[in-house]
């Protein structure tokens, strides 16, 4: 009984952590109507930044946010701004499959620059908080896993307000519905998607830095999680937030409860049973519209 | 053209076979033994392409104990003849392995094979020297079908694949026995491809055989983004040992995880890969202290020589001895001992000396096996593996017993979580 609740819990925590990362996706797609297959690229880009952060300058991963959540803000607005936003504009009317290619692309060159610059070694940052454990009643739960788990659940309420409360959310869904009309209220569409790409970059920091107290970088490390992702913000319903999140909680509970019960490698299975039952029965995703 | 010079080497071929059968094989570096200055011994590695780096390493362990024959007489009964060792580069490609064994024993005459490194070199240019009835001695390759066809001319030194899982088992049984804590859970985790499924296939019939009992059989996917579920699992089960075979980021994750979750087991037991991997004792860090994991062959081994033949090795090379080139070391000890007592250097008779090898003691025993003796099949019965324990982030040789590294005292059951510093 013990252990079902460690793994109920330990599925919530890795499903919120999920969920923040699947947001991101959700998002650029919500917004600019990008599949971004460069999405494990940039969870690894920020995990290297985070861990550099505290290798080099002995910064927590925790504190090292305020660092390096501003500047993977900027390089994602750059790289909309700078690489996307010109392949868009050519490709406007047409189906868009270059930009598609783009973000392949922009894996494979992060990739071996990782690989060629910081080698294919397994890195990991020790922190406080890295292997400590809070014991509730023979309940062991990993304590940088309960804190990635609360905290991603705060990061995406929040940025579920600022879209649905501020000016700049409001024109980034407004973007994200109709393009030309919002355009013609004024609004820039390039500067938006380039704030989109931005925020998604940003979220990616906040999700590095809260793995990588319990987890390792290395070239490959976003693989995993983009995987993950793509489930999860298609399960959820593509370009919804709190679908995402959702999503996230229920493929974490999966994969965390079923290996009890059952085993790890049915888990990954039924993960992807559930994935296209759902799709069957609701194509658009649990919160899709 | 290319067909006319292809005729024209087949022709070649043809007649150079003839006259091998005309004359008995007393072309082959000649029958009688007054006659022979050298014998000839083809190496066949991988020297360029991916694994040339272990292909070196093997050249190396042959090429230090081939100086050392040389240098102490020659092979006597032969009137002081002098090994040859000639190199053949198999580019790793198995097609390229049987051409190059097939130039080696046609074009140079080698009296003797040996190589190939990969167990998928080794299985088919095996088969060429089967063809041509010359003797080749397998120092590495691990494959457990290379000795399962019923050859007669291939002998191996290194144990099996199969005997991994076997050993993982049989060390456990023996720690018990010796300190009175006795396992009797076992939980087996393993990565879940062909690699884990085959070590869970062996451990299904040496864990039972050794009187203990499977309390958890858990298969997983080594790219898992979160191993916590597996280790949950481990935990409820509450094994005595945990057996192991996994990759380097699931090893990693999978150690940490314990720790956290502070599961206490007598041993926890790896079986190369993951575990043997420098990486993962710098990422888990104190996390590996007590753990021990299986391998071929360390430096520290306690047998006469072993320290004296890696102080050479690493003067003329500037690196360690490993499994590898300690394997292919010996080798050229166990092919020496075979031409001194064959006192011919005609295939035919190495073969048979071979058959009947029994070594236990000289410079060629710096392996781990009490001694070589080879079986109908021309496994050597007596080739064993070696578990090291994690100590203070090194790794010191455990078992077997009288191998051991015998400045280092084994820690068995591994202490408390809560009882660690």
């Amino acid at each position: 009984m013990q252990t079902l609740i460690a793994a109920t819990l330990n599925g919530l925590f890795m499903g919120s952590l999920y969920g923040l990362i699947a947001v991101g996706l959700s998002l650029v797609f919500g917004v600019m109507k990008i599949i971004n297959f460069a999405h494990g690229a940039l969870v690894m880009v920020g995990m290297y930044a985070v861990f550099y952060m505290w290798s080099l300058i002995g910064l927590d991963p925790y504190l090292s946010l305020v660092v390096v959540v501003p500047v993977l803000f900027l390089f994602g607005y750059f790289l909309q701004g700078k690489v996307i936003n010109p392949v868009l504009k050519r490709e406007f009317g047409r189906n868009g499959h270059a930009v598609i290619l783009l973000t392949v692309g922009l894996t494979l060159v992060l990739q071996n620059a990782a690989l060629l610059f910081f080698g294919a070694y397994y890195k990991a940052a020790k922190t406080f908080v890295s292997g400590m454990t809070w014991d509730m009643g023979g309940v062991v739960t990993s304590v940088p896993r309960l804190i990635a788990g609360v905290v991603g659940a705060i990061v995406i309420l929040g940025l579920q307000l600022m879209l649905s409360k501020t000016d700049l959310g409001k024109a980034i869904r407004a973007t994200g519905q109709d393009r030309e009309a919002a355009g013609l209220m004024g609004i820039n569409d390039y500067k938006i998607y380039n704030i989109a790409f931005g925020l998604c970059l940003a979220i990616l920091g906040i999700a590095a830095a809260l793995m990588l107290p319990m987890y390792y970088v290395q070239p490959e490390a976003g693989k995993i999680f983009e995987m993950r992702s793509f489930v999860i913000a298609v399960l959820g319903g593509i370009g919804s937030l709190s679908g995402a999140f959702y999503g996230g909680l229920i493929v974490g509970l999966i994969e965390s409860v079923t290996a009890q019960v059952w085993s790890a490698t049915a888990a990954e299975m039924l993960i992807f049973v559930v994935f296209i039952g759902v799709l069957l029965y609701k194509p658009s995703g649990l919160l899709g519209k | 053209m290319l067909k006319k010079i292809g005729a024209v080497t087949l022709i070649g071929l043809l007649t150079l076979t003839g006259c091998g059968s005309q004359t008995g094989g007393t072309n082959n570096q000649g029958g009688s033994s007054a006659g022979v200055k050298e014998v000839k011994i083809g190496a066949l590695l991988p020297l360029s392409g991916a694994v040339a780096p272990i292909g070196e390493t093997c050249k190396r362990g042959q090429e230090l104990a081939t100086e050392e024959i040389n240098a102490a007489g020659g092979i006597k009964s032969l009137g002081g003849a002098k090994l040859v060792l000639d190199f053949a580069d198999s580019k790793g490609d198995p097609k390229v392995g049987m051409s190059e064994a097939e130039r080696l024993i046609m074009k140079d005459k080698v009296a003797v094979m040996t190589g190939a490194y990969q167990s998928s070199v080794t299985y088919p240019s095996t088969q060429v020297s089967e063809k041509y009835k010359i003797p080749y001695v397998v120092p590495v390759s691990v494959m457990d079908d290379i000795t399962e066809r019923g050859f007669k001319y291939t002998f191996r030194l290194a144990p099996k694949a199969s005997w991994y899982s076997r050993d993982q088992v049989k060390f456990a049984k023996e720690m018990g026995e010796q300190t009175g804590s006795v396992p009797k859970r076992v939980a087996l985790v393993y990565e879940n491809s062909d690699w884990g499924q085959s070590s869970a296939k062996g451990w299904n019939k040496s864990v039972p055989e050794a009187g203990m009992e499977i309390v958890l059989d858990a298969p997983y996917p080594s790219s898992s983004s979160d191993l916590t579920p597996v280790i949950l699992k481990i935990k409820q089960a509450n094994p005595d040992l945990i057996l192991f075979t996994s990759y380097t980021s699931d090893a990693i994750l999978l150690t940490n995880g314990i720790a956290e979750q502070k599961i206490n087991a007598m041993g926890m037991i790896g079986q190369g890969g993951g575990h043997a991997d420098p990486e993962y004792l710098k990422n888990v860090g104190k996390n590996a202290e007590y753990g021990f994991d299986l391998t071929e062959w360390s430096p520290d081994l306690g047998k006469p020589g072993v320290k004296e033949t890696n102080a050479k090795f690493k003067q003329k090379y500037g690196v360690d001895m490993n499994g590898e080139a300690a394997e292919s070391y010996a080798a050229m000890y166990v092919i020496a001992d075979a031409l001194e007592r064959a006192g011919s250097a005609e295939p035919e008779k190495i073969r048979e000396a071979l058959a009947k090898t029994k070594i236990t003691s000289g410079p060629g025993m710096i392996l781990p096996y009490d001694s070589i003796e080879f079986d109908q099949s021309g496994q050597n019965i007596h080739a064993s593996l070696i578990m090291v324990q994690v100590n203070n982030g090194q790794r010191s040789t455990v078992w077997p017993f009288n191998a051991k590294n015998p400045d280092y005292k084994v820690v068995w059951p591994a202490p408390k979580w809560t009882d660690r510093k």
